[in-house]
């Protein structure tokens, strides 16, 4: 059977740079999995390849059967697998509200009839979930860096995706909000209704750095450097990997 | 019916300075030919209603959905060309060319697109700005299709007397605007296009991994805003009854900007409000001793705008005169102390 969600042999290289080389992994519908690796192993160059917003060199990504690969990214949101900007991209002059609103939009979660009328309760229950209700109606630019993150993450469920794909949600936030963003993960992924928002328990692939938080929720996680993955495994599995150490703290070198 | 119009009227247009205003002026519109019905003044509010629905339109593509085109003049000079050539071959009367006309210039919005669709910022305003240049020579090189530098006259005229022609024109401004005001309204409760043009202005990549379709919706943008300067240029044409070469020149694409920069980019209001006090100044400037002057002056004029207030006079004015409630966010009257729906202070409001 196919799985839920398959990348294949993906390559990406920058003139002679592979970012990403040869990839390839599968995620199971209810799985959390998430992504490490140093900075500058690939990651999110990898999650952009996926979303359609670079196109990969070779491989394919497979989603829900279908091959998805060089997809426009609005088809890709559409088939239900939505993804967060490591760096934030708001709609800086519009409303938060407005923000998570144009998620709202997508052809996916708009039912006939529903239209624009329900999109503003169901944005604002967006906004209740990742918990910065009290600032919708000021303009995204206003927001601090953490707040920006969680509206990227509000951003990403208002269309109701079945795998999302966080690239650092915990980035720029204290330990207690990262506790709470994790939190509100977990609940999403337990699916069921927000309000309005209908969260479809969503698989999820997150790339963080912060790895105590992090292995605290995923089921499996990926470890990437120099564009390839070095290892697999659940997160017990992953700590102990000699190789993942050596790749984060580096080569043990004798002392003479 | 009457009643809840009146009481629409009596709570949402009189306690809001901005909406009393915009009455106040299109009654004023509409009363025109009673102050004055001599044949020149009344060309030139008229010319200023075409102008209106083209500094619109350019505001439409440019101010809302960011494409900013420094050759709207291809839109007005296609509707132009396009009715007038309707006429000279098929007969068609001005009822029917203008609208066909419009869809021409549509289809011609849809055509610049599509190139334009690679680029971005800059690169694009350059690319449209060759478009009208292009046309302008297409038409110079079929002079027994187009007139060439003559052009093509006796068009049909809109109506009978000044009068006819000024209501037609300010009736299908008043038209244009408000449906290019209902697509544009991001707080519209039935239209998406207002959220979806600012999305793509504001950040395209993110519209896209947001799952709209910014392909579509931008070549929607170059229709309509293509529809619209395509109506501008065949009112133009058969008020005027002969369409030129000039239609294309790039000083119109230009004035188109200078408008809505001085009205307000990104309101709608802006635009016609910069149309209906800059043409008209600039038309009453020719016959006096500073009429040499005039670009110079409206040079100036936009300069001093764009360092002191760069959004624009319509939106200054509005701003200063209106106040938004932090609560519900209607619009109350910057003099009121508590909004007038639910009583929220708005004090705090004006010292942030």
């Amino acid at each position: 059977m196919a799985s839920f969600f398959e990348v294949e042999n993906l390559t990406k290289r920058f003139g002679g740079l592979v970012a990403v080389d040869n990839v390839s992994f599968r995620i199971e519908r209810d799985e959390i999995v998430g992504l490490i690796g140093p900075n500058g192993s690939g990651k999110t160059t990898l999650v952009r390849c996926i979303i359609g917003i670079l196109s990969p060199t070779s491989g394919t990504v497979k989603f829900k059967g279908q091959d998805i690969t060089r997809w426009r990214p609005w088809k890709v949101v559409q088939a239900g697998l939505a993804g967060t900007f490591q760096v934030v991209k708001p709609f800086r002059r519009l409303p938060v509200i407005a923000n998570v609103m144009v998620g709202c939009l997508c052809p996916r979660v708009t039912r006939r009839g529903e239209w624009v009328k329900s999109t503003q309760i169901k944005a604002r229950d967006a906004l209740e979930f990742v918990g910065i209700m009290d600032r919708a109606l000021e303009p995204a630019s206003n927001l601090s860096h953490g707040d920006l993150k969680r509206l990227e993450v509000a951003r990403a469920i208002a269309t109701e995706p079945e795998l999302l794909i966080l690239d650092e949600p915990f980035g720029g936030l204290n330990p207690a909000e990262t506790e709470l963003v994790a939190k509100s993960m977990k609940r999403l992924h337990k699916g069921g209704r927000f309000g309005r928002l209908h969260s479809e328990g969503p698989a999820m692939l997150i790339i963080e750095h912060k790895l105590s938080e992090l292995m605290k929720i995923v089921d499996k996680v990926i470890v990437l450097n120099y564009g390839k993955i070095i290892a697999y495994g659940t997160p017990e599995e992953i700590i102990r990997d000699p190789q993942v150490i050596e790749a984060y703290t580096g080569k043990e070198v004798p002392v003479a | 019916m009457l009643k809840r119009r009146l009481n629409d009227f009596r709570w949402g247009v009189l306690p809001v300075p901005g909406r009393l205003m915009a009455v106040i002026f299109f009654v004023f519109l509409f009363v025109f030919p009673l102050i004055s019905d001599a044949r020149y003044p009344l060309l030139i509010v008229t010319l200023a209603c075409i102008y209106a629905i083209f500094a619109v339109s350019w505001d439409l593509l440019s101010g809302y959905t960011g494409q900013v085109n420094f050759g709207h003049a291809l839109f007005f000079g296609v509707g132009a060309y396009g009715s007038a050539l309707l006429y000279k071959y098929l007969g068609l009367p001005p009822w029917a060319t203008i609208p066909l006309g419009a869809l021409i210039a549509a289809l011609a919005g849809v055509v610049t697109c599509l190139p334009a669709l690679r680029l971005r910022g800059p690169y694009l305003s350059l690319l449209t700005l060759a478009f009208p240049l292009l046309l302008s020579q297409v038409a110079r090189a079929f002079p027994e299709v187009t007139g060439g530098y003559i052009g093509i006259r006796g068009l049909p005229a809109l109506a009978a007397s000044p009068i006819g022609r000024y209501y037609v024109c300010l009736i299908v401004m008043i038209v244009s605007v408000l449906i290019m005001w209902k697509l544009t309204d991001a707080g519209s409760k039935n239209v998406r296009t207002g959220l979806i043009f600012h999305a793509i202005r504001e950040d395209e990549i993110t519209a896209r991994a947001t799952g709209i379709n910014t392909i579509r919706y931008k070549i929607l943008a170059f229709a309509i805003g293509g529809f619209f300067g395509g109506i501008a240029g065949g009112l133009f044409g058969h008020l005027l009854r002969t369409v030129g070469l000039g239609v294309f020149a790039i000083s119109l694409s230009f004035q188109a900007i200078i408008w809505v920069v001085f009205g307000g980019i990104v309101s709608i209001y802006g635009p016609v409000i910069g149309v209906f006090v800059l043409y008209p100044l600039v038309e009453l400037m020719q016959g006096t001793a500073i009429g040499e002057y005039r670009n110079l002056i409206m040079a100036v004029i936009v300069i001093l705008i764009l360092c002191f207030m760069p959004e624009g006079i319509a939106v200054r004015i509005r701003d200063k005169i209106e106040r938004q409630c932090p609560r519900c966010k209607l619009s109350n009257a910057a003099w009121r102390r508590e909004c007038r729906a639910c009583s929220a202070s708005l004090r705090h409001v004006a010292d942030g």
